[in-house]
């Protein structure tokens, strides 16, 4: 027998736990999924910022839609029910409502599109870029190499669960993590060696699929140091789940050194892990 | 015809004589086969979200960890062949086989359909598809692993060159077994729909029940051979050396896709329009009143048709497709909200001074009218393109698609099944019970999928086994009202149970004066062959 | 008990064995034809003459069940016609039904037709692929027909084709206006001049197979154009076969005197399939032989 009343309990928790966390969603870690958090991931990215506003603008939209809706339905329910009502009415005509409740919706979209498409033009034009980064996609991992900067591919696989180490992420860490300098303006290069895969960023905005024979284009600019994770967003077989990204968003200087140090070695990593310490303490300091 | 002479008239063949079933050319018995496989379905069909939810309820592994059943890929498979037997082996057959079998030809004033031997293939294609489909769960697919855990989409490559097993055929050619019957089952039911309307009913006189149905077979007849194509093209691939989707042979996975799609969109228009029209007739049933805009809301059906047919690529937008061309897709499917709004306010004006009253079947289609616009107004959000790039195979996306199916089109058919259920069996039911059922599952389904918007907008992606520790909240809620439902489910079982111990004798009419079209001047059950004498319509 | 006190004209019909049997036939042909790809049962089984790796015993066996349920259930309709069930309006039931088949027909097309515009046109976009993670030859591919491919000339056979398919549109009609007259010499002639020109295009498509100069499959060393070309003229071709195979049936139905000149559906679906047959390749000769052949 399931212990229902300690389900019971946990669940009434999560409802609590909702609204306190409602109410306090600017809490969200960067990068990472927050437990209990209503939203987006925070934005990092002038893409997913505009994402962001412009989701909010269609809340704003949707929302009043359905609750005009659940009223409507609320108020005939109260008014027209049989007791309220007892004598139906024969109507079933009426144009005006009829153009009414055609053009207006007509005119929420027109609204709609004059936000959305400038998104969908600002995402697919990709700004002068600094450098080049081409993502491959395998089952299960993924290959990163920087053309411009003359660094051959290396691999980045999950860390497994067993082999954790203090502060990395279970389900979201790699061994050997994309390295990027903040401010840059990075063309992403994505492609696949075997099934689809797709690249996926969620503070970054970021999502392309990555399919083999083509290279899909995509972009970002990181506004803020840190480390992001993503997952791969296309069903792939049978460790789809397990092919997680890392991407740390470093100074200038560090990425270089990162660069030189040899991405994808040890001795790389440990120039990103001196880093983030450095960080870290700084960070501690400010608070 | 009144309806005691009803019960006397005919030779209806006993319940128990196989022939009755395995032989049969009635539309009612056809039907009646087609509602029983769809529970079936239903039943496995919701056991396999069960494993899903059971699953996902805290990170880790919980099911799928070489324990209950197999490993992570059969989560895959669990995941693929839920969707595809809810689909294909629940809903449609449950709307288009199950109601519109019994009551389009009823409502058209039609003896039977234009091909009641067809319309028996149709019916037993589907169990024998359905058997091809099991079977392919336990055969090998991928690696040594069995089933094919690719997703109901079938995306190649990796349902090409990644399943090398028998497993994926064999779900190949289930469906293309249960298109073809679909197919014919579209041929059939236009034939009635054009050639069999009593005198005097024209077509602008139809019930919209009848509408509905003839603008999702058309959607079928029209989509499910560019399906059938793609499939081949799949079998070919894996077996015999062609390449269409395969990058080394010159082909692109990405034109699988628009294939897909342009069956798959229409196709989920094929699962919902049904239901829209068996709403139509509760609503004005239990209000009282004619249904608001006749017209208009026909013709909205046929619009979401029409458009339904241009708006495929909207599934595509991760691919690297032209921006100009994602535009256009963002135009086409927002278009969609209009009519579909057309439908939504004409169903609460019907509502709108009428004298409504609360019975069971009202219950679940005003539930289905609030919660599918839930489910639609996410789907504006998901056409706009670029939010979409966030919300791409996500659990939003989950989110989206439940709302319009498991409590849009699922509510349609309970919401049919308590409005039909005493015509079609000749029994009365508990709607106590019955009630209790709407009430579990509204507030069940509300739980498991109001929570996955949150877990995709922070970013959880679709067909995972297991996740990161961020989502475990609501993943649990989730699994949580999976619990509630199922109670819900219990309560269905107990309210056919109890249907079927105190056979309560049913009247032609339960309903009363709301309830106008021509099925409610039969008796309940309606003989075996009505209408021996085509009735006249003013 | 058909017709049963029924003051109407539909056509209400007997209990019948075909669906279940012929569905069961479906069934068994699919479970055959994966035995024959993959294979269901290991090479020792006692069932591996059926369901091994390359075995047809299962194929064979699910298609002599379909073979059996079409015959079966298409000589009670022809039964049924003769007893006089076919009403006028269950003749047009038959109309509606024959021509939404055709207009699925038609969609199926749709997407062969699909495809192979795709790679021919949009040819281009693939250079700029990757080539990198591919096999070296497929940079070929960036061409339409691909480096390599010789296609065939379309004024050849593919012209001599097309004016025996469209010379077998008019032999067909000519049969079913003879019918109309009731001149059923006429009506004989025109049917047999259509199903041997039926032949004689299956026959020519072979000898045009034969001497291809690409291959279907890459296990043969083709590519994608051969798999379109392939499929999209293999199911026409099919259909040609089919189309041919139902006419003659409506011979011997003919000669049997079974077609009345005001009856005889059975003709005119045929007459209807043969033109849909028609129109597909005029689409096959003037795209894919001659456009970007
Ligand atoms: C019954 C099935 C059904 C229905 C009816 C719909 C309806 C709609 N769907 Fe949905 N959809 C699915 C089933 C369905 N969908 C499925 C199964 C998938 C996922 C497939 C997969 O990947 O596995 C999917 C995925 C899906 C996507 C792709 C998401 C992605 O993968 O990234 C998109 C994007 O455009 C989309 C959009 C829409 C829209 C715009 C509608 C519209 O028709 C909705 C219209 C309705 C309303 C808008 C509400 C009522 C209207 C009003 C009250 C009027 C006023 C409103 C406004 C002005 C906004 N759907
Ligand atoms: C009609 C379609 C339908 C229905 C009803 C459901 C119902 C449910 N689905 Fe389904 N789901 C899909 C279609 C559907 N789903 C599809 C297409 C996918 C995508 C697959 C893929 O990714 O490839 C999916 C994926 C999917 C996922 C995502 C898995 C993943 O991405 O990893 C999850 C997770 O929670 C889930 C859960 C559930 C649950 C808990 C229910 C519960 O609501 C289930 C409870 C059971 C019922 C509501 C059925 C009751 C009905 C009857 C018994 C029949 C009655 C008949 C008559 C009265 C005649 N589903
Ligand atoms: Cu790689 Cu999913
Ligand atoms: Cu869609």
């Amino acid at each position: 027998m399931p212990d229902l009343y300690g389900e019971a309990m946990r669940f009434l928790t999560a409802l609590v736990l909702t609204w306190t966390t409602a109410a306090a969603g600017a809490l969200a870690t960067p990068g990472q999924p927050t437990d209990g958090h209503l939203g987006f991931q925070p934005a990092v990215t002038p893409i997913m910022e505009r994402v962001t506003s412009f989701h909010n603008i269609l809340l704003w939209i949707i929302i009043p839609i359905t609750i005009f809706v659940m009223g409507l339905l609320l108020w005939v329910m109260i008014r027209y029910n049989r007791k309220a009502n007892p004598q139906a009415s024969k109507n079933s005509h009426n144009t005006l409502l009829e153009v009414v409740w055609t053009a207006v919706p007509v005119m929420i979209l027109i609204v709609i599109s004059v936000f959305s498409f400038p998104l969908l033009y600002f995402q697919d034009e990709i700004p002068e870029a600094d450098f080049t980064i081409k993502a491959t996609g395998y089952q299960w991992y993924w290959g990163y190499e920087y053309p411009d900067h003359e660094v051959p591919q290396y691999i980045s696989t999950m860390v497994a669960e067993e082999d954790l180490s203090e502060g990395q992420l279970r389900n979201l860490s790699v061994d050997y993590p994309l390295v990027v300098p903040v401010d840059a303006v990075v063309r992403l290069q994505v492609t696949a060696a075997d099934v689809i895969h797709n690249w996926a960023m969620p503070s970054f905005g970021t999502k392309m699929d990555a399919i083999p024979g083509r290279i899909n284009e995509a972009w970002f600019q990181v506004t803020e140091e840190g480390t992001y994770y993503g997952q791969c967003s296309e069903l792939c077989g049978i460790r789809h789940a397990f092919m997680p990204i890392e991407v740390h968003v470093v100074s200038q200087d560090t990425f270089d050194a990162w660069v030189e140090a040899g991405p994808g070695s040890d001795e790389a990593n440990a120039v990103i892990a001196e880093y983030s310490a450095a960080r870290e303490t700084r960070l501690a300091q400010l608070d | 015809m009144s309806a005691d002479a009803a019960t006397h008239d005919d030779h209806t063949p006993s319940m128990w004589d196989w022939r009755r079933w395995v032989l049969s050319t009635n539309h009612k018995d056809i039907g009646t086969m087609y509602l029983v496989f769809a529970i079936f379905a239903g039943i496995i069909g919701g056991a396999l979200s069960g494993l899903m939810r059971w699953e996902l309820m805290e990170p880790g592994l919980q099911v799928f960890n070489n324990g209950f059943w197999g490993n992570e890929h059969n989560y895959n498979v669990a995941t693929t062949m839920h969707g595809l037997i809810m689909i294909f082996f629940m809903v449609m057959p449950a709307m288009i086989g199950g109601f519109g079998n019994w009551f389009v030809p009823l409502m058209i004033g039609a003896p039977d359909m234009a091909f009641p031997r067809m319309n028996n293939i149709s019916f037993w294609l589907l169990p024998f598809a359905f058997a091809l489909a099991v079977m392919s769960m336990f055969v090998p697919g991928a690696g040594g692993d069995m089933g094919f855990g690719g997703g109901w989409v079938l995306y190649p490559p990796l349902s090409t060159s990644g399943h090398n097993g028998p497993a994926m055929d064999l779900l190949i050619l289930s469906l293309h077994i249960a298109g073809v019957s679909s197919i014919l089952g579209a041929i059939n039911f236009i034939t009635t729909i054009f050639n069999m309307r009593a005198p005097g009913m024209t077509i602008h006189k139809m019930p919209l029940f009848v509408w509905s149905v003839l603008v999702t077979v058309f959607l079928l007849l029209l989509s499910l051979p560019v399906l059938a194509g793609a499939l081949t093209m799949l079998l070919t691939d894996r077996n015999f050396g062609t390449t269409f989707f395969d990058p080394m042979g010159g082909g692109d996975p990405v034109m699988y896709q628009h294939l897909f799609w342009f069956f798959g969109h229409p196709e989920v228009y094929i699962l919902i329009l049904p239901g829209f029209g068996i709403i139509s007739h509760i609503v004005s049933t239990f209000s009282r009143k004619p249904i608001f805009g006749y017209l208009g809301m026909a013709y909205a059906m046929v619009a979401i048709g029409f458009i339904g047919f241009i708006v495929w690529a909207h599934h595509m937008y991760t691919v690297g497709m032209p921006v100009d061309l994602k535009a256009y897709f963002i135009a086409a499917t927002m278009v969609i909200a209009v009519p579909t709004g057309i439908k939504i306010f004409s169903w609460i004006a019907t509502m709108w001074g009428g004298s409504i009253e609360f019975r069971t079947p009202m219950m679940w289609a005003i539930g289905f009218i609030f919660l599918f616009t839930v489910g639609g107004v996410t789907g504006v959000v998901l056409a706009n393109a670029g939010v979409d790039q966030s919300l791409h195979d996500t659990y939003y996306v989950v989110a989206h698609f439940h709302y319009v199916l498991s409590l849009g089109a699922v509510f349609a058919i309970f919401a049919g099944w308590y409005y039909w259920f005493e015509k079609i069996f000749g029994v009365k039911y508990n709607s106590i019970l019955a009630r209790l059922q709407f009430a579990f599952f509204f507030i069940g389904a509300n739980v498991i999928f109001f929570p996955q918007h949150f877990l995709g907008l922070q970013g959880m992606p679709r067909r995972y086994v297991d996740y990161a520790d961020g989502f475990a909240l609501w993943n649990y809620v989730s699994t949580v009202g999976y619990m509630i439902m199922l109670v819900g489910m219990v309560l269905f079982f107990l309210v056919l149970i109890d249907a079927m111990i105190r056979r309560r004798k049913a009247d032609a009419n339960p309903w009363g004066e709301g309830a106008t079209t021509l099925e409610w001047t039969l008796s309940s059950p309606p003989p075996f062959h009505q209408f021996n004498e085509l009735p006249k319509i003013k | 008990m058909a017709g049963h006190a029924a003051k109407h004209d539909y056509h209400l019909v007997d209990p019948s064995p075909w669906p279940f049997v012929g569905s069961l036939g479906a069934f068994l042909l699919a479970v055959g034809a994966v035995g024959n790809m993959k294979g269901l049962v290991g090479a020792d089984h006692p069932l591996a003459f059926m369901y091994g790796d390359g075995a047809f015993g299962g194929l064979i066996l699910g298609f002599a069940v379909v073979l059996y349920t079409m015959i079966g259930w298409w000589g009670d309709v022809i039964k049924e016609s003769r007893r006089g069930d076919h009403t006028p309006v269950v003749d047009l039931h038959l109309r509606y039904g024959m021509i939404m088949f055709i207009a699925s027909e038609v969609m199926f097309f749709v997407a062969w037709f699909w495809i192979f515009f795709e790679y021919a046109i949009f040819h281009e976009v693939r250079t700029g692929w990757d080539g990198a993670t591919l096999a070296a030859d497929f940079q070929g591919l960036g061409t339409w027909p691909p480096v390599g491919v010789e296609t065939f000339n379309p004024w050849h056979i593919p012209l001599m084709n097309t004016l025996i398919l469209l010379l077998s549109g008019t032999t067909v009609t000519w049969a079913h206006h003879a019918l109309q007259h009731g001149d059923r010499k006429g009506a004989t002639l025109g049917l047999i001049f259509t199903v041997i020109l039926g032949v004689c295009f299956t026959s020519l498509q072979v000898v045009e197979y034969m001497e291809a100069h690409f291959a279907f499959s890459i296990a043969d060393g083709g590519n994608l154009y051969g798999s379109a070309f392939f499929m999209a003229t293999g199911f026409h071709g099919a259909h040609v076969v089919i189309g041919t195979i139902f006419l003659a049936v409506c011979l011997f139905r003919l000669l049997a005197g079974q077609f009345t000149p005001e009856k005889h559906f059975g003709l005119e679906a045929a007459a209807w399939y043969w033109h849909f047959v028609d129109v597909v390749w005029l689409f096959l000769f003037a795209f894919v032989y001659v456009t970007f052949g």
